[in-house]
């Protein structure tokens, strides 16, 4: 095993989060004094690109040290919420600190439709680190001018619309098309994925909304399949441009990511009330 | 970090290693309280390029760039504790209320084998 930089690691840990994979890499931070002091910023990485493509990549500087480590990584890879950050292991009788890091395969967002609010929605897509797919029926739309910010640009035919895309459940899908029918098609495509993807929002009013819904139970789609659409789309924040709605969408994703509750801050914190009221009740 | 943060950090990272350039990395790998960047964190010092990427800016990111250049000079990579406790009320620039430990290393050329 070769010493692996620090831009090796960079460069394996973010080629294989983009190539669907998932990799964990430590640096050594911390060693006791003495002869081990040569083995800060030693670098260890574990890849996995699906159950049967595992690779090790570096060393620390013993075989004890790296069979440690590598138990470390893959605790973290098989932990779905583990957080970066410190770990000790202990090995030929001393205790290194190690900082672990984790990269997840990278988010996807396919946004069905490329009118005008597929744009503004690349673009804050990509800002928030999802690999953006746009794909639209009309080579007048679905060009890369107008999504200079998607990692794809798909001309795809509404009856079949993911036939180009693999989607898996780091899928994250919007439906924006030109007409609530094609909508509709691509909904019913999402529904009947196996895994099911992370995500399904699909634009419409409320009146619209209820129509599809009555089509799918009609169709039997059952309840629980149903209430995983975000339909409307997006948290209320009275948004009305297509910009607007983008962050409304984006702020939705954000919330399925990281599992927040879409109120105001301020409501949940209440800190002037909590710290500044008048009555007897005491601070917290 | 985003992965276009990311991205950027690692096309500098292989940059300075494939000119052959020593730099510095600075990671936070642990912070407490609050603190404008969290853990995962990271700033390359380049001598020839200059600052990619940030530790959270101010004067806690000033004493992470003092250790850099010191790392650049020896070679040996150090861990420093950046305090960003001062009274709220002061309005001094560092008063986030957090502690943060950054790991500083000398990055490319790696240290030869011991």
């Amino acid at each position: 095993m070769s010493i692996l930089s620090a831009a090796d690691v960079a460069e394996l840990l973010l080629g294989t989060a983009e190539a669907g994979g998932s990799a964990a890499a430590v640096v050594v931070v911390r060693t006791p004094s003495g002869a081990l002091a040569a083995l800060a910023g030693r670098r260890l990485a574990v890849t996995r690109m699906g159950a049967d493509r595992i690779g090790m990549h570096g060393t620390l500087g013993s075989e004890a040290l790296d069979t440690a480590a590598v138990a470390v990584l893959h605790e973290a890879l098989d932990t779905p919420r583990s957080r970066d950050g410190l770990r000790e292991i202990q090995a030929d009788g001393a205790t290194v600190e190690l900082y672990l890091e984790v990269r997840r395969p990278v988010q996807e967002l396919i946004v069905v439709g490329a009118g005008h609010i597929a744009q503004p929605m690349a673009h804050v897509g990509a800002l928030l680190g999802f690999k953006v797919t746009v794909l639209d029926d009309r080579p007048d739309f679905a060009t890369r001018e107008r999504f200079p910010d998607a990692d794809r640009v798909v001309r795809a035919d509404f009856s079949d619309p993911f036939a180009d895309i693999p989607l898996h459940e780091r899928s994250h899908i919007l439906l924006v098309t030109r007409g609530h029918k094609y909508d509709y098609d691509c909904l019913v495509r999402a529904l009947r994925m196996d895994p099911p993807p992370a995500y399904i929002g699909m634009i419409g009013s409320r009146r619209r909304v209820r129509a599809t819904f009555v089509q799918l139970v009609d169709e039997g789609f059952t309840m629980d399949l149903i209430e995983r659409i975000h339909a409307p789309v997006g948290l209320d924040i009275g948004a009305e441009t297509p910009e607007e709605i983008a962050v409304a969408v984006a702020a939705e994703l954000v919330m399925v990511r990281r599992g927040g509750t879409g109120l105001p801050l301020r409501g949940v914190e209440r800190v002037a009330e909590r710290f500044f009221s008048q009555t007897t009740e005491e601070p917290q | 970090m985003t992965r276009e943060d990311e991205r950027t950090l690692t096309e500098a990272l292989a940059a300075a290693r494939d000119a052959g350039r020593r730099c510095a990395l600075a990671t936070i790998v642990e912070t407490k309280g609050s603190t404008p960047r969290k853990v995962g964190a990271r700033m390359l010092v380049d001598p020839t390029r200059g600052l990619v990427g940030t530790v959270g800016g101010g004067c806690g990111e000033a004493e992470v760039i003092e250790a850099a250049h010191r790392v650049l000079g020896t070679g040996v990579p150090e861990r420093v504790r950046v305090d960003l406790t001062d009274d709220l009320l002061s309005w001094s620039p560092a008063v986030c209320g957090g502690i943060m430990d950054v790991f500083v290393e000398p990055v490319s050329p790696p240290e030869p084998r011991a």
